[in-house]
């Protein structure tokens, strides 16, 4: 997680957000929602040089899911599409329960990374995830149960302190989620992302996602620091300005320009070495 | 129990859809999945404390 690191050519792990929650079709028709959608663009993505897939489930209209029931069909579906990328399920859920942001964990087999928000996160006048510290400690108590690789979203600087709190529970490496954009995101930009760098654990991984026209830069940045990317429709639409993106096109742009800075794209098998992550495959 | 204003539509004149999605009929447009589960009242949320677009239709200011 240093400039060393970079100077040293180690690989970038490059995960791929397929689909989130917030947004749908209403907002890129190309956006994949059902299991079969979703499992075509994993195996795409996989094609293109990302690790790792962060998923989402859907209802048949689109809109959030939590179940375990939803999850299975999304998991098995792009186990089946995939050779070996790295499944990671989320368990984010603005407003929703504790109970059923913990259901994700249960499909069979359990994904081998799941995301754990370190803390709450505002959207519009009036819908915010919580994320009490209880719920992290309930989801990350279930995770380690179950041998999951938690990635730990941090939605802000101060995030980082919730970090801290729980590190002496997580597996080596801690891995990070360094996250960047509007309202109570991290400010974009590049001095609050090499500030946030360098407050991260001793030994740590860290990831970068920067929202909208921010994934490019800040993506890159995190190249450069040694540190790992996050890419996708999940967190970003376009390709350029005016130009709607595919997972497949951000994940390979991601790639082009890792391996033009001396960054080797992580296979999934070296991912789960650099990552600490137990292998489902 | 669910939003006056929320409809599921297969199409909205301009875009189809195989599955009906959720439309607002005020503001004429599909709804973001996150904001469908105000629409139906899903977690505790509530269109007529919750939902911007239902509170400025009817009015209300957010102190009331």
């Amino acid at each position: 997680m240093t400039y060393e690191e970079y100077l040293d050519g180690k690989p970038v792990v490059i995960t791929a957000a397929l689909t989130g929650g917030i947004q749908g079709k209403e907002a890129h028709p190309d956006l994949p929602e059902t299991p079969a959608e979703i499992a075509e663009a994993a195996a795409a993505v996989e094609d293109a040089g990302a690790a790792v897939v962060h998923l989402h489930a859907r209802r048949d209209n689109g809109e959030r899911a939590f179940s375990t029931e939803r999850f299975q069909g999304v998991t098995d579906a792009v186990r089946d599409a995939t050779d070996d990328v790295i499944v990671q399920h989320s368990t984010g859920g603005t407003a929703a329960p504790d109970a059923l942001r913990a259901e994700p964990l249960r499909t069979d087999p359990t994904p081998e990374m799941a995301s754990l928000d370190m803390g709450p996160m505002n959207r519009g006048r009036r819908l915010t995830s919580e994320n009490t510290r209880d719920t992290i400690d309930g989801l990350h108590a279930e995770m380690r149960e179950r041998g999951i690789k938690p990635e730990l979203e941090v939605f802000n600087n101060g995030h980082l302190n919730e970090a801290f709190r729980i590190l002496d529970d997580l597996d080596e490496p801690p891995y990070l989620n360094l996250i960047f954009g509007p309202g109570t995101l991290a400010p974009p930009s590049p001095a609050n992302l090499q500030r946030m760098v360098d407050q991260l654990p001793e030994h740590a991984e860290f990831n970068v996602i920067g929202f909208g026209p921010h994934q490019l830069p800040l993506t890159t940045q995190s190249l450069i620091l040694g540190g790992h990317v996050r890419v996708g429709l999940e967190d970003n639409s376009y390709l350029r300005k005016g130009e709607l993106a595919t997972n497949e096109a951000l994940v390979a742009r991601a790639a082009r320009i890792a391996e033009e800075l001396g960054r080797p794209v992580a296979t999934p098998a070296e991912a789960r070495d650099l990552l600490g992550v137990e292998s489902r495959r | 129990m669910a939003c006056p204003h929320l409809e599921y539509r297969e199409s909205d004149g301009d875009r189809e859809f195989d599955t009906a999605r959720a439309f607002c009929t005020v503001t004429g447009e599909f709804v973001q999945p996150v904001h469908a589960d105000i629409c139906n009242e899903r977690y505790g949320l509530d269109p007529e404390s919750d939902c911007e677009i239902f509170r400025e239709h009817a009015g209300l200011d957010w102190d009331e």
